[in-house]
């Protein structure tokens, strides 16, 4: 198990804002590393530059020894890299399962004009496991539009999984959750965790400490420390910049 | 109460088996008309806007140029049969490959601007070719128009038909229309239909999840270039003659205009507010030459208080019924 994804000096300025400073990054295949830091700190920016939603400034991305800085996109996505977004950002007025079954279309096919899309069984059957997983079998024929917050929460997750992805981005699955619903989310990155590698974003530290094996703190854009989550409770400057501010 | 529940059930009805019902409608619908030529006229329009809607209702995207499909069709079509061949198949063939062949290319110059800027450029580009033909005198017989497209009659399995009577005609273009819609179903439940959707609601995550978003666009925009050429060419085979105005920008106004009056989204709208349209045409221009100053009241009505059309409306109040059904159950 080699490293899967390392970014070299990642920067990304927004005119005069410097969202995300010279961040150099990696993971390693299998594991499952957050991370943290206060509002603003870069943390759904860096995110964004590793699925290229946006173009880094400066410095480099290498994905499973290839660089994929410069690619579009859809091209990072057909590589393996899923995101499951902040603000939930789902096909509102697709259902339930369609949601689910054209995001596994992706890795099948676009430009097919003939066949019937619902005909292609495997799909099908990917999409309800993935259904199954996150819970939402039972409200598949729903509009995603009138889910509540936490199916749609959980929908998202769906949505980046049914893409089959290497590399898993989640940013803030738990926020805005009840403590149950929390506690599935939970459980179900636990599980999914098993064959695959995930970055987790999160402001719930009882999350972060339980399922991270290294978390990485972010200050205004720059990496401001790494280290196992004891290192990171016990750190004096990480207390100060943001454990201080929440529960432990 | 009775009655709404019936229209519901009706309206409910139409959705499930809209082809079907289109299809039977149509037959029946020259001789609920008026006079035999609206009735084509209407069918001619309603495909047009049905290709338009490909654009606006299953892509969303806001083209102000479908006059340069529409047009360019009708254009290709008369030429062909004056100068070229007289075969009505390949007339028509030829106006539906120009239409697409020329959203391929001012699609693929389009699609990469979004909302107005996208709306903006199919504008001007619609216009370009307009004055293209303008000044084209000796092809397309600039502003005079394309005149004297011979009636040619059609020919099928050796043998050939004369199809220039009203109701003849009118059924000609049907199977045409219908060709169109069955074509057109079959591509909205392929996965690239499904595609088509996911980009409409939601392209940042379509692109996300490894689409092409801009590459869906623009096919389905060349569909639509496709189908709009298609109606040209009938409209040209019907009239017998192209006006310049064909490729103006109010033709691309008026397939707009019939588009959200109906209801965008559905089969059955674009007809609904072609149908509309042209009855009212045909009943306001006869009371006074400022119909328009009618038919704008009526649209700014519709656009204000059924911003989902006709058709939406109707469909909308049905499944208003059903959402009602399923919270009640839970």
């Amino acid at each position: 198990m080699g490293e899967i994804l390392k970014t070299v000096n990642l920067t990304k300025s927004f005119g005069g804002l410097t969202a995300v400073n010279g961040v150099s990054f990696s993971i390693q295949e299998g594991d499952l590393q957050s991370i943290i830091g206060p509002n603003g700190a870069g943390k759904s920016t860096f995110f964004k530059l590793i699925i290229g939603e946006f173009a880094p400034s400066s410095g480099q991305i290498i994905f499973m020894n290839q660089d994929i800085t410069a690619l579009p996109q859809p091209a990072i996505s057909h590589r393996g890299v899923a995101v499951a977004y902040q603000i939930t950002n789902i096909f509102p007025m697709l259902s339930v399962f369609e949601n689910v079954r054209v995001a596994a279309q992706s890795r099948k096919t676009t430009f097919n004009l003939w066949s019937q899309a619902l005909s292609h069984k495997e799909l099908t059957e990917e999409s309800q496991a993935i259904l199954e997983l996150i819970g939402l079998q039972d409200v598949q024929g729903e509009t995603a539009a009138n889910l509540s917050h936490g199916d749609r929460k959980r929908l998202e997750i769906g949505i980046a999984l049914a893409t089959k992805p290497k590399l898993l981005l989640l940013d803030e699955p738990t926020a805005g959750l009840s403590p149950p619903e929390t506690r599935q989310t939970i459980d179900l990155i636990k599980k999914i965790a098993k064959g695959l590698t995930i970055i987790l974003v999160e402001h719930k530290m009882k999350v972060v400490m339980e399922v991270s094996s290294k978390i990485t703190v972010l200050y205004y854009g720059s990496l401001l420390v790494q280290g196992t989550p004891d290192d990171i409770r016990s750190n004096e400057e990480v207390r100060r910049v943001y454990l201080g501010g929440v529960k432990c | 109460m009775e009655a709404r529940g019936l229209w519901q059930k009706i309206a409910e009805m139409i959705s499930r088996h809209s082809l079907v019902c289109i299809l039977l409608f149509f037959i029946i619908f020259p001789f609920i008309v008026p006079y035999k030529a609206l009735a084509t006229q209407i069918i001619i329009w309603g495909l047009f806007a049905l290709g338009f809607n490909v654009c606006l209702g299953y892509t969303g995207m806001l083209s102000f140029g479908h006059a340069a499909y529409f047009g360019v069709g009708a254009y290709t079509t008369g030429i062909v049969l004056i100068r070229l061949w007289e075969n009505i198949w390949f007339a028509l063939f030829a106006g539906l490959v120009m239409g697409g062949l020329l959203a391929l290319l001012l699609g693929y110059l389009c699609i990469k601007r979004k909302g107005i800027y996208f709306a903006m450029l199919t504008l001007a580009f619609a216009q370009l070719v307009y004055f293209v033909a303008f000044q084209w005198v000796d092809l397309t017989g600039g502003d005079n128009g394309l005149r004297n497209i011979p009636a040619v009659p059609l020919s099928l399995f050796g043998m050939s038909i004369d199809i220039h009577t009203p109701i003849r005609f009118y059924f000609f273009v049907l199977f045409f229309v219908f060709l169109s819609l069955l074509a057109l179903n079959r591509i909205l439940q392929s996965p690239f239909g499904h595609v088509l959707q996911a980009v409409r609601e939601n392209e940042q995550r379509a692109r996300s999840c490894g689409y092409e978003a801009t590459n869906v666009r623009w096919l389905a925009f060349i569909i639509s270039g496709a189908i709009s050429g298609l109606s040209g060419s009938l409209y040209a085979l019907y009239l017998h003659f192209v006006g310049i105005e064909t490729l103006y920008y109010s033709t691309s106004g008026q397939v707009i205009m019939m588009t959200l009056l109906g209801g965008m989204g559905s089969f059955i709208g674009p007809f609904i507010g072609a149908g509309v349209f042209l009855f009212l045409e045909d009943v306001l221009s006869i009371i006074t030459p400022n119909w328009m100053i009618f038919l704008g009241v009526i649209f700014v009505l519709c656009v204000l208080f059924f911003p989902s059309g006709i058709w939406g409306t109707v469909r909308d109040l049905s499944l208003k019924k059903k959402g009602i059904s399923v919270v009640s159950k839970q």
